[in-house]
């Protein structure tokens, strides 16, 4: 199949390029904090970053690990329900519209504020970290897998019901493959938005994780420290997000326009 | 005068039946199963905590209200700014967008403990925060906009002789306006958000410094009330926007 040898040939190219720009933006931050002669205080170098990283990197891998659990604990939960209440609002109306508005309420409320009451609720737990995680993350996806749904051509629904398809049908043979595109949308926000309230969630008096070594490192004003942190949640983030993108590539691959 | 638009619509008056349903279903399971306070306080002893405290839980929401609009006016304005030059200036495309990429990929809760000690735990780190987490939303949605313009509209006004900044100007920035727009209203809450997050994290006042405090003295009526007072601010801020939006982006 030549199709898949080029799709994997400008994967391959698009990873290459994704790490020459990582290499000069490395290079670049290096080169700024030694020639402007910036103080370790407001950035310090990178390669001592890296360099505390590897002096000791059992807490930052065991943090590493710990949040992304909890991340994807949080974001498998919420694509679950958010997909369902897509599903169930679209053929409900009465349930969308007495239950809709009270989700777009939930988003108004700090979630860290809502934090320390799930996390009185649930104990120090994993479980407690992704419930945080899911608050954030089934709204965009309700919201997204809903208006997929909507979108769907009401021809398309009358032809297959025309030939007797069954509401199941109607729902995995066009309802939900129509909206597929928008839910990914939403996936890709919910990625971001997951691991935000792992690491938020940590703030409660956690042991491990990557929330904690940040709050640790704020109170002990270790700036290296810091943004080794830092660095470590964006090659999360990163990972996690590029991860769904590629799945976005290959489940979606009908649009082209991505 | 048209009595009908008096009348709550059909989808008002359901979500509304529907947080009557939720307020019942709480105060019931609060008062049947005598949940103690830290568990689940009744929405009645709520109510009864805002109203007692309404004037510190009012300096806290127009502190935390204050750090969030600035926050969103400063990260609006730099958001757009930002995605007007690398729209102007193509060259500048390539370093900055993977840059943008790169620093929004990093959750903007993990930016917060670096802002505090950066830039102390006044207000100024709030509004920081806040502007950070709103400036890439709108940078994106903005840059979004401005990309999305016909071609061939481009192609006709430059056969005309228009310069780069009349087709920013009289092509892009009109059809730039509506996405902007919604990226700002989708931002609306979550700067309310980041601002609380990040007065958690240390500050003289404010709502999340309000819950924080609260958490620590294991007081949690006073935590749910502030988190009732932060929910309304963020609806109140959010209908706002989205007023505005709705009266002035009129050809969405």
């Amino acid at each position: 199949m030549s199709n898949a040898a080029a799709m994997f040939r400008s994967a391959a190219l698009t990873a290459l390029r994704g790490a020459a720009a990582i290499l000069i933006a490395a290079a670049l931050w290096e080169g700024v904090v030694v020639l402007g002669n910036i103080k370790p205080y407001y950035l310090p170098r990178l390669s001592d970053i890296v360099m505390s990283i590897i002096a000791v990197p059992d807490a930052y891998i065991t943090g590493f690990f710990r949040t992304m659990s909890e991340t994807l604990l949080g974001f498998a939960m919420g694509v679950v329900v958010g997909v369902a209440n897509g599903v169930l609002f679209k053929h409900s109306r009465t349930l969308r519209e007495l239950i809709f508005p009270l989700f777009v309420i939930s988003q108004t409320i700090p979630v860290i504020a809502f934090g320390a009451v799930v996390v009185l609720w649930f104990g120090n737990t994993i479980l407690a970290k992704a419930l945080i995680a899911f608050y954030l993350t089934f709204f965009p996806v309700t919201v997204n897998t809903l208006n997929g749904m909507d979108a769907v051509d009401q021809r398309q629904v009358d032809l297959l019901r025309s030939f007797g398809a069954t509401r199941w049908q109607l729902l995995f043979r066009l309802q939900l493959p129509a909206a597929l595109p928008q839910i990914f949308v939403a996936l890709r926000l919910a990625c971001t938005l997951s691991l935000l309230g792992a690491i938020a969630g940590e703030w409660f008096g956690d042991t491990t994780g990557l929330g904690v070594l940040l709050l640790q490192a704020m109170y002990n004003e270790q700036v290296i420290a810091l943004w080794a942190a830092i660095l470590m949640s964006g090659l999360l983030g990163t990972s996690f997000y590029g991860l769904v993108a590629l799945a976005e590539r290959r489940v979606v691959f009908w649009r082209s326009e991505l | 005068m048209n009595l009908n638009r008096l009348r709550p619509s059909r989808a008002t008056s359901r979500a509304l039946m529907g947080l009557a349903g939720v307020a019942i279903l709480w105060e019931a399971s609060a008062r049947v199963f005598d949940l103690p306070a830290y568990v689940l306080p009744s929405v009645s002893s709520i109510l009864a905590a805002i109203v007692d405290q309404r004037t510190s839980l009012g300096n806290a929401a127009a502190m935390t209200l204050m750090e969030a609009i600035g926050g969103f006016c400063l990260g609006s304005a730099g958001g757009m700014l930002l995605a007007v030059i690398l729209t102007m200036l193509p060259a500048t495309r390539r370093v900055l967008l993977p840059t943008a990429t790169a620093l929004n990929s990093v959750p903007v809760v993990a930016y917060a403990p670096l802002i505090l000690l950066w830039f102390g735990i006044g207000p100024e780190s709030k509004v920081i925060m806040v502007a950070l987490a709103v400036g890439f939303t709108v940078f994106l949605h903005a840059l979004a906009g401005l990309d999305r313009v016909d071609q061939r509209a481009v192609d006709l006004m430059r056969s005309f002789g228009a310069d780069r900044a009349a087709i920013l100007w009289r092509l892009r920035v009109p059809a730039a306006i509506p996405l902007t727009a919604a990226g700002m209203r989708v931002s609306t809450v979550r700067s309310m958000i980041v601002a609380i997050v990040t007065e958690m994290l240390g500050a003289t006042g404010g709502l999340g410094w309000t819950i924080y405090q609260a958490v620590l003295q294991i007081d949690f009526v006073q935590v749910w009330s502030a988190i009732f007072v932060a929910s309304a601010a963020s609806l109140i801020f959010f209908g706002t926007i989205n007023f505005l939006e709705k009266r002035y982006v009129f050809w969405k």
